[in-house]
């Protein structure tokens, strides 16, 4: 026997371990190479669009930005300087100059090398509104229809071919490409139906497009209810539709809504669906300057998304322009984190709430 | 208690009950139906889209062959473009000529010439290409006359076309009185046409001249500085004889053609699905090619999942396999979050910033040697695709990190028991049993890339070509357009119910039977290969 | 309330210091503490004849043949997998809600009405057909709606009588002493016995004939079981009782009359000591004395 004891457990001193730490080191750094990248985009667009919605002066919030309707930019030289103004300010501002010009009988002022720019000036207000008008929309159409979809699959259907069949459609509606829902919104609402480019068109697009999203989300939180409750419910004597109502809907209704929040998110992201049924690229009257109400579900309206194409596609890259540029990206991003986080976060205490 | 007379115990033991009925149905199951109803919802907006995008676009194919490519054809277009494709061969062979200048150049440049030296002694070159280049100067004058000849034809049935559509539309508004009065152009093409196939044979005359040249400028080459150009010079000397060879059958093309043979219905399929052409409103003849579209949405595509798979999967087994939990509570929800990122930002993010980032960066000397660096334009197929591909990513993370918690713990266990490592177990055990899970995964990412509009509308540059495949690798920092983005592009400023209109439906089409194909075949791995027994 | 004979602890029988299980041969139940009651015959509530059942084309019962009387605890007995539960869950159509379930053959009467004529509506049935779940389960909701819940469906709105049916169940299940201050609390704040008797309380809240209960002590901890049992014992008083169980010993406690059931098929029907002293199958006499096989 030897002196020292041999120990048939010790770690072999081979290559291996070194070579499991390199790999896991790749996986590690594939994982953050996605974090950064997120945080790349995200940073850039709030740093820059933070300058345009925030101020250094109270109550630190551009409040014109967010209230305005855009305007074109005019920028200009005038007595040497470099000006830029709004549409509405330039002419004001140049007609009390000519004003006084002439009252102290000096020739008409001149402004030279005059530059205007679309969209540039003003705000956003329109776009944001047409947005939440959209998504309110177009979440109550989804949820009716979704939420009574997901009671059918998950409380009536027996598993047949039919059923089987929904199921198939639903996955497959699911990965239709948002502008083809774009298409079809236009050849049957806008075209066929004769509702031309209005908000019911823009409705039931993003709705048709989010029904899946809502299916899933509300049968999910519908199959969560233990089976225990429709068990006791029926065994009382009470009717299918009592035991949904009362057993099963109150508890389900959370994770409905919360998951459904996710669906808010892709309405209120999606451009290409809205573009040719609900989206104009300027109007000048908001949603509720209408003679009849009538005309409110028919009219179409700005929306964030579509905005934010028309500024950065239709308008150069400059320092004039990159104000509303990064301004809108900024708002806009801002809006679907809060939802998309909001709902994150719901949806992680909700699940730890509800445990039977 | 065997009398079936009810006493009074029995009777009070009431479990029948007459409840109101609706069409002869209980009012519960008036609810059932009603719910039901919802469900097929999703089975009538799928069948509904198949109809309505069938119902604007299916006529394309009727249209397209009865009038644009008719028109194409009697109005004899296609019997000049014959002759126009023998002066793109030429043209061609001029580039040919010119890529060999460009290497001389730069040899001389590298002996330490200046540029008005070097130029100097590429002279006699020049004089050569020049006059190589107006060899077929005789034919492109017959190019020109024809062209303007029948582009006048073609014009009347344009007109002719306007004035059908508006009596039609006269009669759909039930004004038969109007209708009739609308005058219709007769247009008898034969006729217009004649002069121009009268004039076969002045063609034919320059076309022997053109012959002649070129023949006899193949013979005198001029001088090239390395023995590599020269055989490259050799070369095009063989090509231009070949070329001159083609002559006689283009003439024959040209006598055998017919304006008046019919165009069959195929063509008009063919030259949707195989067209290398997408050309609209061109003062010439437009063409409805969807390959162009299809390469650009493809290599698109290819980028984003290129990125998206390696990262995607491999944040996947990170998350799930070697992450701390402190690690994967929070990282987690931030690809969740990135998920929720609106395209159209991350459109203008590429227009904004990515784009000129990615040229600022393939400027860099070292990175001179990749295929296509320096990058051109700024935004291309690798900028749209380095979006989609942060798109991407998030659908694969969630649905491989999905297919690798189901993974039955047991599976694992397992293999540790038998003194497998960590590494091992996922590579060998893992990863195996979740790969199903994780291609379909990698096929929803596709169809999620390939449907996306905003970022390629937005990035990719939109440029109607095939990229030049010649270029290898360097064809994908080339400007491209997709089939979503011209569709987002194109249908606001097209005419309802025009070619150009069911064209752009045509595409729509093939991009939904091609997401269901994506997700047909998603579904099917993961049904085929279930883990069993988990 | 009420007094009956004094029972001993179902603890007691489990006692580790009790005199060791007698030898095979020995009749394993005389350690079994037996309800004396001699049973005496009654009306038959629950009739079933010729019962065949099938889950899709798997048949779970074959030609059953059981009349269960009234106000007696009837057990089911038998190994998993025998039909026991399933055979219960016909009694108030609870099956009814499983896809692909179907009676092939025969039927089930309750006091004369076949409870699958056209004319029988489940809902009215399973009113007077109650039934207790195997896994206890409270709605998520306070003591009191809990105990309604059933009422409230039958659209009584009145205070008085609310609170009058819940005073009158929780002390039929002899829950109310211990939940009487807080009849307003979530029903999930209770212990596991106090569940399962809240459900038993809300069962007979809609005062049923025949309440159904499925391995309802499953699982709780013997002294649980040992409440649930005596107060199975009170419930026989006004309602008739079936029970499914898998202890041999609490049938022994708690039943009348015990039929034993073996794949599918119904094989001894008896009184329960008669079933534990003297089975008449070889089979039975197997079970009882847990030398099955």
């Amino acid at each position: 026997m030897a002196d020292r004891e041999i120990n048939p457990f010790a770690t072999q001193a081979t290559w291996f371990p070194r070579f499991e730490k390199g790999v896991f080191w790749i996986f590690r750094l594939a994982t953050y190479a996605v974090l950064l990248s997120g945080f790349a985009v995200f940073g850039t667009i709030v740093v820059k669009g933070a300058g345009t919605v925030f101020t250094t002066r109270a109550p630190f919030l551009n409040v014109a930005f967010l209230t305005q309707a855009p305007e074109t930019l005019y920028v200009f030289e005038y007595d040497g300087a470099k000006h830029e103004l709004g549409a509405k300010d330039y002419r004001a501002f140049r007609e009390t100059e000519e004003a006084k010009a002439k009252a102290a009988g000096k020739p008409a002022p001149k402004f030279e090398s005059v530059e205007s720019i679309v969209y540039s000036s003003g705000g956003i207000f329109p776009a944001i509104v047409g947005t939440i008008l959209l998504v309110v929309g177009s979440m109550a159409i989804a949820l009716v229809l979704g939420v009574a979809s997901a009671i059918y699959l998950s409380e009536y259907a027996k598993n047949g071919p039919v059923v089987r069949f929904i199921r198939l459609a639903i996955i497959n509606l699911a990965g239709v490409p948002s502008i083809v829902f774009g298409l079809f919104g236009y050849g049957m609402f806008v075209i066929f139906l004769g509702w031309n480019v209005s908000l019911l068109a823009g409705w039931f697009t993003l709705a048709f497009m989010v029904l899946p999203v809502v299916i899933t989300a509300s049968e999910e939180a519908l199959r969560a209810v233990p089976r225990g409750f429709r068990d006791a419910s029926l065994a009382l004597g009470s009717t299918k539709w009592q035991t949904i109502r009362k057993a099963v809907l109150p508890y389900a209704l959370p994770g409905v809504l919360t998951s459904s929040i996710l669906g808010v998110a892709r309405v209120a992201g999606e451009t290409a669906p809205i573009m040719f049924t609900a989206a104009y690229v300027v109007r000048d009257r908001l949603p509720w300057q209408v003679s009849q109400v009538s005309d409110f579900f028919f009219q179409g309206v700005m929306a964030l998304p579509y905005h934010i194409y028309v500024v950065s596609s239709k308008i150069p890259q400059n320092v004039y322009t990159e104000r509303v540029q990064y301004g809108a990206a900024f708002v806009f991003l801002m809006l679907v984190a809060a939802i998309a986080t909001g709902s994150i976060l719901l949806r992680n205490r909700l699940r730890g709430r509800y445990q039977w | 208690m065997e009398s079936t007379a009810p006493s009074t115990a029995e009777a009070s033991f009431v479990i029948t009950k007459a409840r109101t009925r609706v069409f002869g149905l209980s009012w519960d199951e008036v609810i059932q139906f009603f719910f039901a109803g919802n469900a097929a919802v999703a089975v009538v907006v799928l069948a509904l889209i198949t109809i309505f995008l069938f119902r604007e676009g299916a006529d394309f194919f009727r249209l397209n062959s009865s009038q644009n490519l008719a028109v194409y054809r009697e109005a004899g277009l296609e019997y000049v473009d014959i002759v126009r494709d023998q002066e793109k061969d030429h043209a061609a062979l001029n580039r040919y000529l010119a890529d060999v200048r460009l290497q001389a150049l730069k040899y001389y440049r590298k002996q330490g010439l200046t540029y008005p030296e070097a130029a100097a002694k590429l002279a006699a070159f020049d004089d050569y290409a020049g006059r190589y280049s107006d060899a077929i100067e005789p034919i492109r004058s017959k190019i020109s006359d024809w062209s303007d000849f029948v582009t006048a034809i073609k014009t009347k049935f344009g007109v002719r076309a306007d004035q059908l559509a508006e009596r039609e539309q006269l009669l759909a508004a039930g004004k038969t009185a109007e209708a009739a009065k609308v005058k219709i152009d007769v247009v008898d093409a034969r006729k217009e046409l004649q002069p121009v196939l009268d004039d076969r044979a002045s063609y034919q005359e320059a076309a022997q001249q053109a012959a002649q040249q070129l023949t006899a400028l193949a013979r005198q080459l001029p001088e090239a500085p390395t023995p590599e150009l020269q055989k490259r010079l050799q070369r095009f000397a063989e090509l231009t004889r070949q070329y001159v060879a083609t002559f006689p059958a283009t003439e024959k093309k040209l006598e055998t053609w017919d304006a008046t043979k019919p165009i069959p219905f195929y063509v008009s399929v063919t030259s949707f699905l195989f067209g290398r052409e997408w050309l609209t409103a061109s003062f010439w003849q437009d063409w409805y090619g969807i390959l162009p579209l299809l390469v650009g949405s493809l290599m698109v595509s290819a980028v984003a999942l290129v990125l998206a798979v390696p990262l995607g999967v491999g944040a996947a087994v990170y998350v799930n396999q070697i992450a701390r939990p402190f690690e994967q509570r929070w990282i987690k929800p931030v690809i969740e979050f990135i998920s929720a990122f609106p395209s159209v930002v991350l459109g203008f993010f590429g227009i904004a910033v990515l784009g000129e980032a990615l040229r600022k960066l393939s400027q860099v000397p070292w990175l001179s040697g990749l295929p296509g660096f320096p990058i051109a334009e700024r935004l291309n197929a690798l900028t749209a695709g380095c979006l989609l591909g942060l798109i991407a990513i998030p659908t694969i993370f969630t649905l491989a990190e999905d297919a690798l918690n189901n993974v039955p713990r047991s599976f694992r266990e397992a293999s540790y028991a038998l003194g497998a490592s960590r590494l091992q177990t996922i590579v060998k055990i893992t990863i195996p049993a979740s790969l199903s899970g994780i291609i379909s995964a990698v096929l929803l990412g596709f169809g999620r890339v390939i449907g996306e509009t905003m970022v390629v509308l937005l990035c990719a540059g939109n440029r109607i070509a095939i990229p030049d495949f010649s270029a290898g690798l360097g064809a994908f920092v080339q400007p491209v357009h997709t089939m979503t983005g011209i569709i987002a592009q194109e249908m606001g400023e097209v005419v309802r119910g025009s070619i150009h209109y069911r064209a752009l439906f045509m595409v729509g089409i093939v991009l939904f039977f091609l997401s269901l194909l994506i997700n047909y075949a998603a579904q099917k791995i993961v049904r085929r290969y279930r883990i069993s027994g988990g | 309330m009420v007094t009956t004979t004094p029972v001993m602890p179902a603890s007691e029988s489990l006692d580790p210091s009790a005199p060791p299980r007698p030898a095979a041969n020995q009749r394993l139940f005389d350690s079994i503490p037996m309800r004396a009651t001699p049973v005496t015959p009654a009306r038959t509530v629950i009739d079933i004849q010729n019962l065949d059942f099938f889950y899709g084309a798997k048949q779970a019962l074959f030609d059953v043949n059981l009349a269960l009387e009234e106000k007696r605890v009837t057990a089911f007995i038998g190994p998993s997998g025998c039909g026991k539960s399933t055979l219960l869950r016909c009694l108030n159509r609870m099956n009814d809600l499983i896809d692909g379930t179907r009676i092939a053959r025969g039927s089930i009467e309750i006091r004369g009405i076949d409870i699958h004529r056209r004319d029988v509506d489940p809902i009215e049935l399973r009113k007077r057909v109650g039934m207790v779940f195997q896994k206890s389960n409270p709605f998520p909701k306070s003591i009191y709606e809990n105990i309604v819940y059933g009422l409230r469906l039958q659209g009584v709105r009145d205070k008085t009588r609310l609170d009058e049916v819940v005073e009158r169940s929780l002390k039929g299940a002899a829950l109310w002493d211990e939940v009487k201050d807080r009849l307003h609390e979530s029903g999930l704040g209770l212990s596991g016995g106090q569940q399962q008797r809240l459900c038993i309380a809300r069962a007979i809240a809609v005062e049923p004939e025949v309440i159904l209960m499925d391995e309802p002590c499953s699982a709780l901890d013997p002294i649980a079981t040992a409440k649930i049992e005596e107060l199975i014992h009170d419930l026989k008083r006004d309602y008739t009782i079936v029970i499914v169980t898998h202890s041999m010993q609490q049938a022994a406690r708690v039943s009348d009359k015990t039929a034993f059931f073996y794949m599918g098929k119904l094989v001894e029907y008896n009184d329960t000591r008669t079933i534990f002293m003297h089975p008449a199958n070889a089979q039975t006499e197997a079970y009882v004395s847990g030398r099955f096989g």
